[in-house]
Formats: C-alpha cells, sequence, structure tokens
C-alpha cells in the first residue's frame, strides 16, 4: 500500500503520481462497492440457496436472499469508504504517518472532505448535522401522509398495507432521527472544544460511527420496496417473523446502527473523562456534557440489548429458529423484554441532551449562573439510573408477571422526582432573571410547557387502571410525541440556532428563527392536544380509518400538522439561507463562557492553538471576577 | 469560564501512557456493551428454559423426528480451557514486554495466536457436530445462538492475536507497549465470555 509520505513527488511534465488508497476512497467508492456486493451475493444467493418445497423444512429462503444481500451491502459500503483500512494496518504492522491522520482530519481538501471517512470532529458534527435533517425531512413526508390519510374518518387514500407500512417506517426513522439530533451534530461539533480537546478520543471511531449511521440507511428504505414494516416501529414477535422482506430492512438496520451507538458511547464517554482541559474539574464542566455522556452511557448497555433481539429476529426469520416462535418453544414476551429493556433508556437518551442543552443557554440569555449545578447532575443521574427500572410499564397489558405491576408502577412514577429536578433547574434560572429573548430563550419556555404535558400524561399511563384503558389509543401517541417531540426536539432546534454561528461561521436568520418557532409550537400543541383528546375518547392508534365521532379531532390534529410542516419548511430554508448569505457571526455571539467561543471562526483544525487552563466554571454570570 | 492558555510542548505527541490509558478505558467500554450483549444471552437462554413453552425447550421424539438431545458441556469448558492458555501465553508476552525481552514477547504472542485459531475451529467443530440443528426446539435455538456469537468474538481474537503477534515480530512494541496490554484486556474477557457460555450451557 502506498503511503502518502512515501509517494514520489511527480517530475515537471509528467504524469500525476498515482493516489494512495486513502485518497481514492470517498462515498461514491462506497456506494459502488456497496451497491455491487449486494447485486453479486444477491444473484448468487438466488441462484444457489435451495428452493421452498413441500417438503423443506425451512421456507425462508426469501428472507435469506434480503438478509444476505444487505449484509453484503454493508460490508461492501464500509470497505468503500475506508472503514477497514486503519484494522488492516495495524494487523500489518504498518501504522498511519502523521500525513496519512492529516489526510484523515481532512486537512486542505475543502469540500471534498464531507464526503470521505473523515476524523475531524468538527466534519463529523456538520456531517451529522446533515443526516440528521435528511432524517427528519423523510420521517417528516411521512407524518404527512400519515396526518392527511387521517384528515377525514374513511382514510381510504392510502391502502392499509401501505398505511402500516408507512407509520412503521416514520416510526424508526423518527426514533433513530431524535436519538442522534444532539449527539450527533452538536456532541461531535461542539462538546471536544467546549471541554478544551483538540479531537475526539478516538477519531477513526469517530468516523466510523457516522458511516455506519449511513450505511444503515438504505437498507431502512429499502422496505419501501419489500412490502414495509407493518408492525409499527416496535417490530414486536412474533408479528415481525411474519411480516414481510421489509422487517429485514429494519433488521439490518437495527443491528448496524446499534454498533455505530456502541462506538460512539465508548468515544463519547472516554473523550469527556480523559481529554479535558487543565483545570477542568467535574465541578467545572459544563452542564452539557453531562446530559451527552448520560446519553451515550446509557445507550451503551441498552443498545446490545436490543440488537441480540433484532439477531434473533433474522435467525427466526432466517433460519426457522424458535425463539420468540412458542410452537417451538420461543415467547413473545422474551422479544417485549428485550425490545422494552432498551426501547425505555432509549427515550433518556433523547431527553436528556435536549434538556442539558437548554440548561446550558439558560445561563447565557439570562446573565445568570444555572441554579444549582448539582441539582441538576442529580437529577440526571436519577433519570438514568431508573431508566432501566421502568420497562416493564410497556408490558401492563401483555399479561406478563402481573404482579411486577405494581413496582413498576412505583419506579416509573418515582423517575418523575429526579425529572421535577431538572424543572426546578430551569424554573430557577429564568428566575429574576435579565431576559435576552432569543429563540432558545423561547424554547426553554416551550420545553417547560410541552415537557409538564408529557411528563404528567406519562405518570397517568405509568398507572395500572389507567393504563388499561388507554394503551394502544391515541393518547400514548400524543403522550411519547409531547416527550420526545416537545421537548427533545424543541431542545435540538435551540442548539441548532444557539451553536449555528459556531458550526458555520454564520448567524441564523432571527426572523426565520422566530417565525419557525412559533409555527412549530403553536402547530405542535394543536397537533397533540386534539391528539389527546381523540384518545381519550378511545381512538386506538395505528388505524387507517376510524369512526365517525373522532372526525372533528382528527382534523384539528392534521391541521395543526400542516402547521408544523410549513414550521419546519421555514426552519430548512433558514438553514440553507443562513448558511449560504447569513450575516457573519463574531467569535462570541452571545457573549458565553464555554471554551467553544473562545475559538474564532472558522475553527482551526485542532480547535486550540494553545491548549486551555480552566480556572473557573462555565456559569459566572454577574460575578465581579467572571 | 475564565480559561488561561498555555503553549502545548507538542501538540501530535503525547505521552505513551496517556494514549494506553485512554485506549484502555475506550476498550472498557465497548467491552461494557459487549458484556450487555452476553449477559442479554444468558438471560435469554435462561429464560426460555425457565418458561419450557408448550414443552419445546427439549422437544420430545416424534413421528418425523428424534428427540432433542443436549449436547455435553464438557466441549465447552475445553474450549474455555483452550482461550484461558490463550489468555495466560499472552499474559507470558505481556510480562516479556515489559522486561524488553522480544523473544518472550514474540513467543507468548505467537502461542496466544495458536490458541486463538484453534479455539476458533474447536468451535466450529463442536457446532457442526451438534447432533440437532437450530430449528429443534428452544434449546436448539440457544445452543447455536451461544456458540455462534462466541465463534464471532473467537474471530476477532484471532485477528486481535495475529495484528498483536505480527507487531510484536516486527518490534513495534520495543517503546511502548501499552496495545499488548489493552489485547490482554481483551483476553480476559474472551475467557470470561467462554466460562459464561459453558456455564449456561452446563444447565440444559
Amino acid at each position: 500500500m502506498t503511503t502518502m509520505m512515501e509517494r514520489p513527488a511527480a517530475a515537471p511534465g509528467s504524469a500525476a503520481p498515482k493516489k494512495a488508497l486513502i485518497e481514492r476512497l470517498n462515498l461514491f467508492t462506497a456506494l459502488g462497492l456497496g451497491v455491487a456486493s449486494a447485486v453479486v451475493v444477491w444473484y448468487l444467493a438466488k441462484t444457489f440457496l435451495p428452493q421452498n418445497t413441500e417438503e423443506s423444512v425451512i421456507k425462508t429462503r426469501e428472507d435469506q436472499v434480503v438478509l444476505l444481500a444487505m449484509i453484503a451491502w454493508f460490508i461492501g459500503f464500509m470497505i468503500g469508504i475506508g472503514a477497514f483500512i486503519g484494522p488492516f494496518r495495524w494487523v500489518l504492522g504498518r501504522d498511519l504517518s502523521h500525513d496519512e491522520n492529516m489526510f484523515y482530519a481532512g486537512k486542505d481538501q475543502g469540500i471534498k472532505r464531507y464526503f470521505r471517512y473523515t476524523t475531524d470532529h468538527k466534519v463529523v458534527g456538520i456531517q451529522y448535522l446533515v443526516v440528521t435533517i435528511i432524517i427528519f425531512f423523510v420521517g417528516g413526508v411521512l407524518a404527512m401522509l400519515i396526518r392527511t390519510n387521517l384528515g377525514y374518518a374513511e382514510g381510504g387514500w392510502l391502502h392499509p398495507q401501505a398505511y402500516n407500512a408507512i407509520v412503521g417506517i416514520h416510526g424508526i426513522v423518527m426514533i433513530v432521527g431524535t436519538i442522534v439530533m444532539i449527539t450527533g451534530p452538536f456532541g461531535n461539533f461542539i462538546m471536544p472544544i467546549m471541554i478544551g480537546a483538540r479531537d475526539m478520543a478516538f477519531p477513526r471511531l469517530n468516523a466510523l460511527s457516522f458511516w455506519l449511521v449511513v450505511a444503515a440507511i438504505p437498507p431502512m428504505l429499502s422496505a419501501f420496496w419489500l412490502g414495509g414494516i407493518t408492525t409499527g416501529w416496535s417490530a414486536y414477535n412474533p408479528l415481525a417473523s411474519q411480516a414481510p422482506p421489509g422487517m429485514d430492512g429494519y433488521i439490518m438496520f437495527i443491528c448496524i446502527f446499534a454498533i455505530s451507538t456502541m462506538v460512539a458511547g465508548a468515544n463519547i464517554t472516554t473523550t469527556a473523562v480523559r481529554m479535558r482541559a487543565k483545570g477542568m474539574t467535574w465541578n467545572r464542566t459544563p452542564i452539557f456534557i453531562y446530559g451527552v455522556v448520560a446519553s451515550v452511557a446509557l445507550a451503551l448497555p441498552a443498545f446490545p440489548v436490543f440488537f441480540l433481539s433484532q439477531i434473533m429476529s433474522a435467525l427466526d426469520r432466517s433460519l426457522s429458529s424458535t425463539f420468540y416462535d412458542v410452537r417451538g418453544g420461543g415467547s413473545g414476551w422474551l422479544y417485549e423484554n428485550l425490545f422494552w429493556l432498551m426501547g425505555h433508556p432509549e427515550v433518556y437518551v433523547i431527553l436528556i441532551p435536549a434538556v442539558a442543552a437548554l440548561m446550558e443557554m439558560a445561563p447565557v440569555f439570562t446573565r445568570r449562573p444555572l441554579f444549582s449545578f448539582n441539582l441538576a447532575i442529580m437529577g440526571i443521574a436519577g433519570i438514568s439510573g431508573l431508566s432501566v427500572l421502568v420497562w416493564a410499564h410497556h408490558m401492563y397489558v401483555a399479561g406478563w408477571a402481573p404482579l411486577l405491576n405494581g413496582p413498576f408502577m412505583l419506579t416509573t412514577e418515582l423517575i418523575s422526582i429526579p425529572t421535577g429536578m431538572l424543572f426546578l433547574v430551569l424554573i430557577g434560572t429564568l428566575w429574576r432573571g435579565r431576559l435576552w429573548m432569543t429563540m432558545p430563550t423561547a424554547s426553554i419556555y416551550a420545553l417547560l410547557w410541552n415537557f409538564m404535558i408529557g411528563g404528567i400524561t406519562g405518570i397517568y399511563l405509568s398507572d395500572v387502571p389507567i393504563d388499561a384503558f388507554l394503551h394502544g389509543s391515541m393518547f400514548v401517541t400524543a403522550h411519547f410525541h409531547y416527550t420526545l417531540m416537545g421537548a427533545g426536539l424543541t431542545g435540538a432546534l435551540a442548539s441548532l440556532v444557539y451553536w449555528f454561528p459556531k458550526m458555520t461561521g454564520r448567524m441564523f436568520d432571527k426572523t426565520l428563527s422566530w417565525v419557525s418557532f412559533c409555527l412549530v409550537q403553536i402547530g405542535f400543541n394543536v397537533t397533540f392536544i386534539g391528539m389527546f383528546l381523540v384518545g381519550l375518547a378511545g381512538q386506538p392508534r395505528r388505524v387507517e380509518a376510524y369512526a365517525e365521532v373522532f372526525s372533528r379531532g382528527n382534523l384539528i390534529t392534521t391541521m395543526g400538522a400542516y402547521t408544523i410542516m410549513a414550521g419546519m419548511l421555514v426552519l430548512l430554508h433558514g438553514v440553507i439561507s443562513s448558511w449560504r448569505s447569513g450575516a457573519k457571526a463574531p467569535m462570541n455571539p452571545w457573549f458565553a463562557k464555554t471554551l467553544e467561543w473562545t475559538v474564532p471562526n472558522p475553527v482551526p483544525l485542532e480547535n486550540f492553538e494553545v491548549l486551555p487552563v480552566v480556572t473557573s466554571d462555565a456559569y459566572g454570570y454577574g460575578k465581579a471576577k467572571s | 469560564m475564565s480559561a488561561l492558555t498555555h503553549a502545548h510542548s507538542n501538540p501530535h505527541h503525547e505521552h505513551p501512557d496517556v494514549v494506553g490509558s485512554r485506549n484502555r478505558l475506550g476498550l472498557v467500554l465497548i467491552l461494557v456493551a459487549d458484556i450487555a450483549f452476553a449477559l442479554s444471552v444468558l438471560f435469554v437462554y435462561f429464560y426460555l428454559k425457565g418458561q419450557n413453552v408448550n414443552d419445546m425447550w427439549l422437544p420430545a421424539a416424534t413421528d418425523d423426528q428424534v428427540a432433542t438431545t443436549p449436547v455435553s458441556s464438557t466441549g465447552a469448558w475445553y474450549l474455555t480451557v483452550l482461550v484461558g492458555v490463550g489468555l495466560l501465553t499472552h499474559t507470558y508476552a505481556l510480562k516479556g514486554a515489559r522486561v524488553k525481552n522480544q523473544t518472550q514477547l514474540v513467543l507468548g504472542s505467537g502461542i496466544a495466536l495458536v490458541a486463538s485459531v484453534l479455539a476458533m475451529v474447536y468451535q466450529v467443530m463442536q457446532m457442526s457436530a451438534a447432533p440437532f440443528t437450530i430449528t429443534w426446539g428452544a434449546y436448539a435455538s440457544c445452543y447455536f445462538l451461544i456458540t455462534g456469537l462466541n465463534t464471532v468474538h473467537l474471530a476477532l481474537t484471532v485477528f486481535i492475536a495475529l495484528g498483536n503477534w505480527n507487531r510484536s515480530r516486527l518490534g513495534l512494541y520495543r517503546a511502548d507497549h501499552w496495545h499488548v496490554t489493552i489485547v490482554r484486556v481483551w483476553w480476559t474477557w474472551m475467557f470470561v465470555s467462554s466460562a459464561l457460555g459453558a456455564f449456561a450451557l452446563s444447565f440444559p
């Protein structure tokens, strides 16, 4: 393998020297190799795998073909992007040279670095930002299809099977979008600078975690052409084992995404623990760092369980194993337990960084210290700890271990205490502050309102008798949208506006940020309060048509959804126009005190010319020597 | 946040101990995920065994199929011993690296590599010799899950042991040996995870 260091310079007038392998690989080689591998393996599998016959024990040829092709896509894509160069060079004993590492970091490559296996955390942050926007765009379009279909009682313009598929894909796409929306763009771009580091602890793992997400998307989207995900995002078995091959896309997507999450979790946690600037004790570490670390640390043990559940699902579908098939000694409850062991911590994987981001902004826009830093940490720790003890509240009506319903009701209701601590910190910081009214400031109020509704309705649903009535209704759908979207997405959008100047060097258009905020928040509350009402009245979720009695509530909900869409389109316009031609941002437009605002725009390759030494906390607003 | 600044002596070359410590924490965190995964596998095994849904943990004989008889766990314990040999020889190599004994380092790494290859081959042989297929009830499914995932673990171990041996041979650990220390963390986990698998299979 020719390294860049070894490559001889071209003599004047001669042909350009041959490019080294790492210079040749990019998104397009990855796509090419991934598609070629998938097609070849698909053809070979179709040709050589035995046909299903009346006598054959295993009748899963179609799933075998699809899964093998998807595995080939994944391996081909990762080879094509260059993910395996580092490990193989390690085995060969030919470690990457300084020049090669600088190439991987994207030095002097301009826009091309965004299409390569670039290790610079800022590039990875921007890549995540763009991919997150695309994920939300896809999920949003699907949401509008759902709401348009539900605008009238008869529904009808979507086939019920297509409707189910759209609901399932919308669910999982949005869940993944919300998982990465803070830790992806801002955890990568902002966090290392905020702690005074030159990069992440493991830059190549950082690139790996991003490109794994990219590799996971095509299998997911292929579900559209393979019968869809007709089970909803939770993909309960044994329903999933009977679903069309679109379910194989879901399985591959989750498996690849779980690896990405594990890699990112180890990387971000190590960075925060080991790479903080000199003098940045835990008491001086910004609260956003706590939020991001809690989120990824929670995901670290949670996602492997989900990963395993999907491996077993794949084995049931493709090799007729019997993990979830009661005829062969399997159990559907096994899947539900594994799924929710991940599924409930995952809610806080989404929420905690969003709330922490707003806690980071609250002192900046009130010009006051964060109210009770220690209480905020206790709240984050309490939520993280309790979140792994509440999973069975999703299974009250499933019939699994009824004797445990009481204890799980208790642990679920207990989680409102640390959640209340975070509310207290935010309200205490806002209290009598000299408010600088920006879109992020307003987002703090929006989060308090939305999260209050999401939280209180969550307490209703954790109550066993009420859950027996409301389970599977639109009330549940409204509840989790109030938490994940009303709180989580609100925090993410505020983060976008707040850190946009540092990430792009441009100010986010103020008017557009306000217009978008108003449309999204008004539309959001109209949408989901309407959904609460029809849910309370008894409308089940995941149905394509409903009784006439629910018409008014659904029409209001659909109108609200269109308002959200308008707000999100304004936001998208704001991102594009501000990025292209917004006002140039000063180094510290918000007069904030965290380290990311001490570096110039654009941020240099290694962030700091000289590493900082921290001598006080980040929230010393209003103090004489701050 | 008040921040002073100081010039870093050389921003591109950190002390090997700092890099090693960081890498060790990173590996431990990845192992946290892997441990959660392994414990979930054990949960699946004992949950399905405990439920014994439709008496299909170990299905009785039918007209079409003989009864599913569990595989003796002795093979799984032998495999654990083999992985233990790999761990011990790697530790021997690490001690060589610490005292700058290149011969001991290369020899220990080489034997560890051989142990990892043998363990993987033995695991595959065990799977292929099973008297049932994955479709023969819950125990059979769990058996192939445990052994299959152990094979993946062992394949990764072969890759890592190969790299470690090759780098030892090339003398890349003369200056510092934190790679060798970290590989031992991996070997230790491989030994524990093999033992966990053997433990589960001891209770069919």
